[in-house]
């Protein structure tokens, strides 16, 4: 039954929810483009303090969500990339020329289901919370329809997301008929009296490639460049930040908890997918020269790294895991928003091919200079947030004697480096010729240009001061269960 | 290991037969029909047969794509409402918070509805292309 | 912890403010701004500066540290952020902020209506922040950030006309040889860091001992490593080269950087680092050898010059060359001492001679000046002043005081030596100094530039000059840094025989050499000019001139057989095999790129296989 505490702990998920349907019936009232922005940030704010309250009122737990510190982690990663995200499109939807509200709608709607993703402890909810993360992706990465990219990017990802979903449905069931029930806790119980075996095993597998698409974990990774690239770039950087944080954090709830997973066997299959992603992502990023493609499988890369905390599973790899996800996020917000930035407000296609961003110093010396940082923590360079993960990452590995993915990290850092400064030196070269300022002067006053410079100023800070995060993030990730 | 294969031949042989089975009979249908079954060519065997009339024109025409649309809307409020049944049965037993469940949960159904209707989702025809219509209302 | 201690990171975090403000101001902000932003930063610094020395010398001047944070804590690797200050911190902490100051103030008229004036004083902070950062990091890691801090703001300070390909060449030539040493350092930071497990310098000073006996040859490397670095950074043979050619950059920058602080930089870390020196005696007194060398080098050098700033590098190479000297003889607070003296009047020299040349439209060769005395008097006053503190006038100049105690220090060790070397380049000393001044000041003007040379006027021209100078005189001499208790005794402080002889000896050397050079260059200059004209007199010139040939020798030893190298390298085996992990790199690129099809039909394929080859493996873990 619920009690006020439920009551309670749900309030977060609650306001989100209750913003969405407030957005909805705002449209439908009258359209105003700030005033929607403008209640949604309002409302994503309000759940972000209460999660304040959430979390200082203790653990809770329902049959069908969980209520405790990685799903707060979850849920503050989720909200707060949210939230950059909602600036970014305020700015980049101003010049769009179609109808603009419904952007934020889909967004809020696609939170509400990270949400519910990273405090999911039952079968149910995870595939609930995971479909209505997805579903509106789809809409907001086909919303600007009329470029035949943004189009291309939306039905690629629905027929494929579909697929991936079918997987993750199959072990499930696989899951629930060697163990009869469906909540995680549950079902490990039953899997435990029934010993688990080559269904349960093949089960897990199963979940592991449908979440691992969501990932873009090599093999299922192909979808990642075609859609980060078609999608508009709030949508964009949705995908790649929320919506990947959410998937992960379950992920890791799953691994940590089932027994399923413990099978050294399957250890092995992830480690061997933690390579094949972090190599793969690398390489393939080698000669892009569109700067959205190239991130895009930046991030496969980076998820690659991401894994052999999950590989490792046990000492520090939670509070690694949080801590590379946290300066994942905050980085390639960064970097998404300043592409959204200069593409904004919108004109067709995104401003994404590495030509565009040639001389940009020159012209925009902030924006060059935001993206420099975030290249830089990207490639995991010394005194920015990446390095405090990567180094993370590495310290695990090491410890746990996982010699082949630190070399694996090690080597994707080598080629990462050569095409992200491949991309710096871009920013600083002088053409002849040079255009003037290409885009409003006054973006330093919009909202968005705020985000992305306090972005590259947190990552430059907790480069150089990460204790506070550190600790924040171990007593966060403490006791998991 | 050894064991462990018998043990699972064992268990799984049933599933083994059933898949030989299947595409065996797959295989007997299709390989004999073309076996036993008469071949004759000639101008018309090569058109599609619909009832003995000849196809006419293109098989892809273009539909309105507000027949899609209110066939996904009816599809999603039919879905929706189909939960309330689950509420109808078991009404006594979840006494008030369910009674507000229910309520909250029709409220958005409304203010779907609501959105939907105002923002031109259930008109046959958008606004700005019949302006005949609107003069004549 | 003092009430002081928290004030300290202000000393720091005040100059990257100032850079800071002028790096964001994307060059919107007008002249007098910049100036007021640049020179108050670095002001304020000063003031906190003073009031913590103030508090630093009415308590018990013992060393004290403030751990700001730790930066990341993995195993046994916790590197902590964290200052540390002591007698020998304070005292350069004085001079950076203090002189540098000082400095700054002068460089607002220097710099007044020159183009990017917010450029320059934004390097110029952010020097100054690494410096303060150098010398206050209590562990080696951050001392190597301000190192290499201060070698950037170097590098982009001798370019800062940059478009003067020439200058440019001299900035890259400079962060390349520095470059070297810093190698060097590096090494010596993983070595330590390899047997100590820590960089924290007190923890590496206070393990030392214990660690290591005396002579081992880990510390003797490890030492050599710290001398390869404060080499490069201080310009010592066979390092440097680059000092000469770094005066391309503005006259405020040389001197504050290439002869008040970053230079000296090298003579810090040996001294910060006496510990691990002690332990290796051999290389200690390689540290004196090269030391006299390079003074005696220098100060050849010096006498062949005519640009008045080269003159006056290869014056600070040379008396960089005693402080080593000094190092060598282990008088570290002897060396300590004379940075700080040779801080006040190469500064001095330094911002006349930029007085000199601004009042004579950028004309800074000996040359072409003359007779500016009467037109110039402040400038000639910092002249007169400086120059009798380099070349140690006795009783009134802090110089004399400084270099005095060096050579005295030199006999103590019994280190003869050094001792001659350091007496031949004190007559040498006072030889190109004279020169200097009676070339720049006197006889005929032999140029418009020198004979419409306008006087600098107000107070950020006057005031460096007048505080400067008197900080020259005797009564800089009376600071002594508070260096007992951080620096081992030197060895001059057992005995006291011979001191005042040495005294006479040292008193008289330099005013012999001030008569004599006043005798060759005020009545023998047609002698002198027939002599260097021609036969070997012409060819001892051209080999000073050229400062020993070092920069044709490097050449012909170094660069062309690298260059050469390189050519037969071009399509050598081994360049192919660093080539073939490129190309396999490229290939295997291509070979992925060719699965981004962009069909949906391809991607799904490979998530089922992909999905089908997790199962067959786990089907058979199993």
């Amino acid at each position: 039954m619920l009690t006020s505490a439920h009551m309670m702990a749900l309030t977060p998920v609650i306001l989100v929810c209750a913003t969405a349907v407030t957005v909805m019936l705002g449209i439908a009232w009258r359209r105003q483009h700030a005033a929607t922005a403008l209640v949604s940030i309002l409302g994503l704010n309000l759940a972000l303090v209460s999660l304040y309250l959430v979390y200082s009122a203790g653990d809770v737990s329902t049959p069908l969500l969980v209520f405790d510190r990685l799903s707060m982690l979850g849920m503050v990663l989720v909200l707060a990339s949210t939230l950059a995200c909602l600036t970014m499109s305020h700015a980049y939807l101003e010049g769009y020329p179609g109808r603009k509200e419904e952007f934020y709608l889909l967004m809020l709607c696609a939170a509400a289901g990270g949400m519910v993703l990273v405090a999911s402890q039952h079968l149910a909810t995870l595939f609930f919370g995971l479909e209505l993360l997805s579903m509106p992706l789809y809409g907001m990465l086909a919303y600007t329809y009329r470029d035949k990219r943004s189009l291309e990017s939306g039905i690629k990802y629905l027929v494929l997301s579909a697929a991936a979903t079918a997987f993750l449905l199959f072990g499930m069931a696989l899951l629930y008929s060697q163990s009869g029930r469906l909540d995680i806790a549950g079902l490990l119980a039953g899997l435990e009296s029934s010993g688990g075996g080559a269904w349960a095993l093949a089960g897990a597998g199963l979940m592991l490639v449908g979440l691992g698409f969501k990932l873009s974990i090599v093999p299922f990774h192909l979808w990642t460049p075609d859609v980060y690239q078609g999608g508009p770039g709030p949508a964009a950087t949705f995908l790649a930040t929320a919506s990947k944080a959410a998937v992960f954090i379950v992920l890791l709830r799953i691994v940590m908890v089932a027994p399923a997973f413990h099978v050294e066997w399957l250890h092995t299959v992830l480690g061997g997918l933690a390579l094949l992603t972090m190599i793969v992502g690398n390489l393939l990023a080698l000669i892009q020269t569109n700067l959205k493609r190239l991130l895009g499988y930046s991030s496969i890369a980076h998820f690659g790294y991401l894994l052999v905390a999950l590989v490792v599973a046990d000492g520090l790899a939670v509070e690694t895991a949080g801590i590379y996800l946290i300066t994942y996020l905050m980085t390639t917000l960064g970097a998404f928003g300043v592409v959204t930035l200069l593409s904004s407000p919108y004109s067709g296609e995104d401003a994404s091919a590495l030509h565009h961003y040639r001389g940009l110093f020159w012209r925009r010396p902030y924006l060059a200079a935001v993206l420099t940082v975030c290249l830089l923590s990207l490639a995991g360079i010394p005194f920015t947030a990446g390095f405090i993960g990567k180094f993370y990452i590495v310290a695990l590995g090491v410890e746990a004697g996982r010699w082949w993915l630190v070399g694996g990290i090690i080597a994707g850092s080598v080629i990462g480096l050569y095409y992200y400064l491949r991309v710096m030196v871009t920013l600083y070269l002088v053409e002849p010729g040079m255009r003037g300022r290409d885009a409003p002067d006054n973006w330093g006053m919009k909202a968005g240009g705020v985000v992305v410079l306090g972005l590259a100023l947190l990552v430059i800070a907790f480069g150089v001061y990460p204790t506070p995060v550190i600790d924040w993030m171990s007593v966060l990730t403490s006791p998991v269960h | 290991m050894e064991q462990n294969a018998t043990a699972i031949i064992a268990e799984h042989w049933a599933i083994g037969v059933f898949i030989v089975a299947v595409i065996a009979l797959c295989a007997f249908m299709i390989g004999v029909s073309s076996l036993l079954g008469g071949r004759s060519q000639g101008r018309s065997k090569s058109l599609p047969f619909e009832s003995g009339i000849v196809g006419a024109g293109s098989a892809r025409q273009r539909f309105s794509v507000k027949f899609y649309m209110v066939a996904m809307l009816f599809v999603i409020f039919d879905i929706e409402a189909v939960f309330l049944f689950a509420w109808s049965v078991s009404v006594k037993e979840v006494g008030w918070a369910g009674f507000w469940g229910a309520a909250i949960f029709i409220f958005i159904l409304l203010a779907g509805l609501v959105y939907d209707s105002r923002v031109g989702a259930l008109e046959w025809a958008p606004k700005s292309r019949n302006p005949a219509r609107k003069s004549g209302s | 912890m003092g009430v002081s201690m928290s004030y300290l990171p202000l000393t720091f975090l005040l100059p990257l403010l100032g850079t800071f403000i002028l790096a964001l101001s994307r060059g919107h902000m007008s002249e007098r701004g910049s100036v007021w932003v640049g020179v108050s930063s670095v002001g304020l610094a000063a003031l906190v500066t003073a009031f913590i020395t103030i508090q630093f010398m009415s308590g018990d001047q013992s060393a004290q540290t403030l751990t700001l944070w730790t930066w990341i804590s993995v195993g046994n690797f916790t590197p902590t952020i964290g200052l540390a200050l002591d007698g020998l911190s304070i005292t350069m902490l004085g001079i950076i902020t203090g002189v540098g100051f000082l400095i700054h103030l002068f460089a607002a008229w220097y710099m007044r209506g020159e183009e990017g004036i917010t450029r320059f004083f934004a390097y110029m902070n952010l020097f100054v922040f690494s410096m303060v950062l150098l010398v206050l990091g209590d562990n080696l890691m951050l001392l190597f950030l301000g190192w290499e801090g201060v070698g950037i703001c170097s590098y982009l300070l001798i370019g800062y006309y940059y478009r003067d390909s020439a200058n440019g060449a001299a900035a890259f030539k400079a962060f390349l040889i520095t470059r070297i040493g810093d190698v060097f350092l590096a090494i010596g930071l993983f070595l330590i860091f390899a047997e100590l497990g820590t960089l924290n310098i007190a923890a590496i000073l206070e393990q030392a001992p214990a660690h290591w006996a005396t002579g081992d040859s880990l510390v003797r490397w490890a030492a050599l490593m710290f001398l390869g670095g404060a080499l490069g950074k201080s310009a010592q043979l066979p390092l440097h080269t680059w000092l000469a050619d770094a005066m391309a950059g503005p006259t405020p920058v040389s001197a504050l950087i290439h002869a008040a602080t970053m230079v000296t930089a090298g003579v810090y870390l040996i001294a910060r680092m006496h510990g691990i020196f002690d332990l290796a005696p051999d290389v200690l007194h390689l540290v004196g050898v090269i030391g006299a060398a390079t003074l005696l080098m220098a100060g050849f050098a010096a006498l062949a010059q005519t640009d008045i700033k080269r003159i006056l590098a290869y014056s600070t190479m040379s008396q960089i060359g005693y402080m080593f000297l000094a190092l060598g003889v282990g008088a570290y607070d002897s060396a300590i001492f004379h940075l700080m003296t040779h801080a006040f009047f190469k500064a001095l020299l330094f911002l006349s001679a930029g007085a000199v040349i601004v009042s004579c439209h950028h004309e800074q060769d000996m040359r072409k000046l003359g007779g500016l005395w009467r037109r110039l008097p402040l400038a000639y006053m910092g002249f007169i002043v400086g120059g009798a503190a380099l070349s140690a006038l006795p009783l009134v100049t802090a110089g004399f005081y400084s270099k005095d105690d060096i050579l005295w220090q030199s006999l103590a060790a019994d280190q003869k030596g050094l001792l001659l070397a350091g007496l031949v380049g004190a007559l040498l000393t006072s030889l190109y100094t004279v020169r200097l001044i009676i070339g720049t000041f006197h006889g005929e003007m032999k140029s418009d530039h020198a004979r419409n040379a306008e006087p600098g006027r107000g107070l950020q021209h006057g005031l460096p000059l007048i505080l400067l100078a008197v900080l020259s005189t005797f009564i800089g001499a009376m600071i002594h840094p508070p260096l007992s208790g951080v620096l081992p005794a030197s060895p001059g402080e057992s005995t006291e025989a011979g001191h005042t002889a040495l005294e006479l000896i040292a008193a008289g050397t330099a005013i012999a050499g001030i008569a004599l050079a006043a005798w060759l260059f005020l009545r023998k200059r047609e002698a002198l000019a027939r002599l260097v004209s021609g036969g070997p007199g012409a060819s001892l010139w051209t080999l000073w001139n050229q400062a020993w040939g070092f920069d044709l020798l490097f050449d012909r030893l170094l660069v062309r057989p690298f260059r050469i190298l390189v050519f037969i390298l071009r399509r050598d085996i081994i360049d192919a095999l660093f080539g073939l992990v490129a190309s396999i790199t490229k290939g295997l690129n291509a070979g992925l790129t060719r699965t981004q099809t962009g069909r949906v039909r391809t991607y799904a394929t490979s998530m089922v296989l992909g999905a089908t080859v997790v199962l067959i493996f786990l089907a058979f873990g199993q």
